[in-house]
């Protein structure tokens, strides 16, 4: 079974997150996560097993971190409120850790999605990876597999992500002399 | 094979093809590099016209993007139309009315022998040939012609809606794309005498354009460019979506990898697109075209969701981001010719220009899918 | 670039004129120039059913040099803008452009706030003399277009404009 082939050589380099998914529920059967230094060797991996590439994606989560941040206060203004109940009986919540407290401005992430599928097997990998917003930089697998050659140029003409060792990262959709990301979430134009 | 190995030495000059040119199938421009006659190096130029659906995606909410898949490839806009539709069902869990399904698959496969014909009559225009073009386009009129009467549209259909599609076939249909059937099945022999056994069209196909399987997986090639290579993928059999497992078709795959390869496998194509139609229309069950109680605003769950299609270029597939709204986070469309075109580069090198002419033509590409 | 000041002629034969037009009307050579979807709809005149060779202008020009008019069909997008303006300058006097479709006549589907691509209408560009509503206009529209820019030429229409109802 490739799957189980794939999994455990990707589980081999130390992803963050390797899960096996649910093919009808979201379209794909198995989701990793790597830091952004593991790319090239995640993508070796998922080359050697004789996959294709489908597609590269980006996703610019602006607000995501501030959005997270509120969920978390949110609910530890509930345990606060519940704890104030419990003091009592003598039940006492510790506060979340740094609640209340930020002074350092957040830094969003943008992702970037490879999407891998086989010809012969069934098995569709996605592999994912977090890079700041603020200095987005990732290894270029151009080298691996050519079509990258492509993608990343797209993804770099629509988020600004630079990926280095790319030999031609000229805008691809937009005009030669662009100056814009257009896909950024505070594009205005 | 006419391959030569550049020598440096020689003069090079860099000749323009297109963005205006009546042999690229849309605006794509590339840069040749040549020497005399021979392709020294080739890059595709794009984004000449880049009508920024992604942008739109997430601008627009989950129904009102529906208008857009039918214009990136306007030539099979109904499959395109599915794997939008499909991608927001699995996200929220609904299930499609099963006699939609079968609408879906018959009037999914007609507009894939309407592509197929009209590629198969640019292509031989590209080659020289006008006639073909005539002797296609009358076909596909009455494929258009059946179309019409259910959606409304000649060219690009927006027929589908989450959970089914927006109106019925009637019998004025069925008869139709039965006596379409019977036509067609007689006019193949007729194109196969005319173009495929013609000296002159297999003489400018074999052997020209050599696209190899390992080429393919690296470039992510999908469709008749990669089944003319050997590689025997269709996302229908492969991930079967809708009710493509309950139908009997063979998927043609010929392994000479050359132009020539590409095109029989089109041309093998439509005639198991009648198959399907065929059966489809057999077993067309009774009921509702549209799933009950469909929400007016579709918030799925977050997270992200894909689906793939086989259109006639390859397969084509949606990634869809949601946050839980009603509007698209990220809508990423991953689009065959795209990747088709890529390998482009690399094919052409050493070639004489007019079998370059003829590899761009068997890659059947429609630009605004590239450019998006 | 784009309009160009051409001096009305000093010495006027008026029936000779009226000749030139409709030789002119009734040999229209368009140039191919199908930028997207509608160009589909423009090969399918020029194909067998509809067959636009009736009215003397199936003969597409791949150059712009030996054509009469530009059917713009598709969206114009910013970076195929200065194209299409040396395309139109290349043309030889005199000449004609339709605009078929809604992306050529106004930016069409394309349009929304925060677009960044598309140049909204090809009246930004060049004088447009006949326009074409429709995404993509039927092949009869075309031909009810050419039949207008024929109109436009000679004075005459070839054909009883037919009422509708």
């Amino acid at each position: 079974m490739i799957l189980s082939t794939i999994r455990n050589a990707l589980a081999a380099i130390h992803p963050e997150k390797i899960f096996e998914t649910d093919y009808a529920r979201k379209g794909f059967s198995l989701d990793v996560t790597v830091s952004a230094d593991r790319i090239e060797e995640a993508v070796a991996v998922v080359d050697q097993n004789g996959f294709f590439i489908e597609t590269i994606t980006g996703v610019d989560w602006l607000g995501e971190k501030a959005a997270q941040q509120k969920e978390a206060a949110a609910k530890v203004a509930e345990k606060a409120d519940a704890g104030a109940e419990d003091a009592a009986t003598g039940k006492d919540e510790p506060l979340a850790p740094g609640a209340g407290n930020q002074v350092e401005p957040l830094v969003d992430d943008m992702e970037v999605i490879y999407d891998f599928n086989h010809y012969s097997d069934f098995c569709r990998v996605v592999i994912r990876v977090r890079i700041p917003r603020n200095a987005p930089k990732l290894k270029t697998i151009s080298k691996i597999y050519p079509a990258a050659l492509w993608h990343e140029r797209e993804t770099h003409d629509f988020f600004g992500i630079k990926f280095t060792g790319h030999p031609y990262l000229v805008p691809l959709l937009l005009p030669e002399d662009a100056d814009f990301h257009p896909l950024l979430k505070d594009f205005n134009k | 094979m006419k391959a030569f190995a550049p020598n440096q030495s020689n003069e090079t000059f860099v000749l323009n093809l297109g963005p205006q040119h009546p042999a690229t199938h849309g605006v794509l421009r590339i840069k040749l590099v040549m020497d005399g006659e021979y392709i020294v190096e080739a890059e595709p130029v794009l984004g000449y016209i880049h009508r920024m659906h992604e942008k739109m995606g997430e601008n627009r909410t989950w129904a009102q993007f529906l208008p857009n898949t039918g214009r990136m490839d306007y030539l099979h806009a109904l499959a395109y139309n599915h794997c939008y539709v499909s991608v927001v069902e699995r996200a929220n869990g609904i299930e499609v009315a099963e006699r939609a399904e079968y609408i879906r698959v018959i009037t999914s496969e007609l507009n894939r022998i309407s592509s197929h014909l009209l590629w198969f009559g640019a292509f031989v225009l590209d080659l020289g040939g006008f006639s073909p073009l005539l002797y296609a386009f009358d076909d596909r009129e009455h494929i258009l012609d059946l179309l019409e009467t259910v959606t409304g549209s000649r060219l690009t259909y927006c027929y589908f809606r989450f959970g089914g599609v927006c109106n019925d076939i009637d019998e004025n249909f069925v008869a139709g794309a039965r006596a379409f059937i019977t036509r067609m099945r007689e006019r193949m022999p007729m194109y196969h005498a005319l173009v495929t056994k013609n000296i002159i069209l297999m003489k400018r196909l074999q052997e020209i354009g050599p696209v190899s399987a390992e080429m393919c997986r690296k470039y992510g090639a999908t469709g008749p460019v990669a089944r003319g290579s050997g590689i025997n993928f269709d996302v229908r059999k492969h991930e079967p979506f809708s009710i493509y497992s309950q139908l009997d078709f063979d998927v043609p795959v010929y392994p000479q990898g050359d132009s020539m390869a590409r095109y029989m496998v089109r041309m093998d194509e439509i005639e198991q697109s009648l198959r399907i139609i065929e059966q489809g229309l057999e077993k067309l069950p009774d009921g509702p075209v549209i799933a009950p109680k469909i929400p007016k605003t579709l918030k799925p769950a977050k997270g992200d969701y894909y689906h793939a299609v086989e259109t006639a270029r390859g397969s084509f597939g949606i990634r869809a981001v949601s946050d839980g709204t009603n509007t698209p986070y990220r809508l990423k469309l991953r689009t065959p010719s795209y990747s088709n075109l890529i390998l482009f580069g690399e094919a052409c090198r050493g070639m004489l220009l007019p079998d370059a002419l003829a590899l761009l033509g068997s890659l059947d590409l429609v630009i605004p899918e590239i450019d998006r | 670039m784009g309009t160009q000041d051409i001096q009305p002629p000093v010495v006027h034969f008026a029936q000779l004129d009226k000749l030139l037009a409709l030789c002119r009307a009734n040999s229209l050579w368009p140039m191919t120039f199908g930028l997207a979807c509608c160009a589909i709809e423009m090969m399918a005149t020029g194909a067998s059913r509809f067959d636009l060779a009736r009215f003397g202008a199936e003969v597409f020009r791949p150059s712009p040099r030996q054509s009469d008019v530009m059917i713009v069909t598709g969206t114009i997008s910013k970076k195929m803008a200065p194209a299409i303006e040396t395309l139109y300058d290349q043309m030889p006097e005199p000449k004609w452009v339709i605009a078929m479709g809604n992306c050529a006549i106004s930016g069409g589907p394309f349009v929304f706030e925060g677009q960044y691509s598309i140049v909204e209408g090809a009246h930004n560009l060049f004088p447009v003399d006949v326009i074409i509503p429709g995404c993509p206009p039927r092949p009869e529209a075309l031909i009810e277009g050419i039949l207008a820019l024929e109109e436009k030429m000679t004075g005459h229409r070839r054909w009883p404009r037919v009422e509708a109802g």
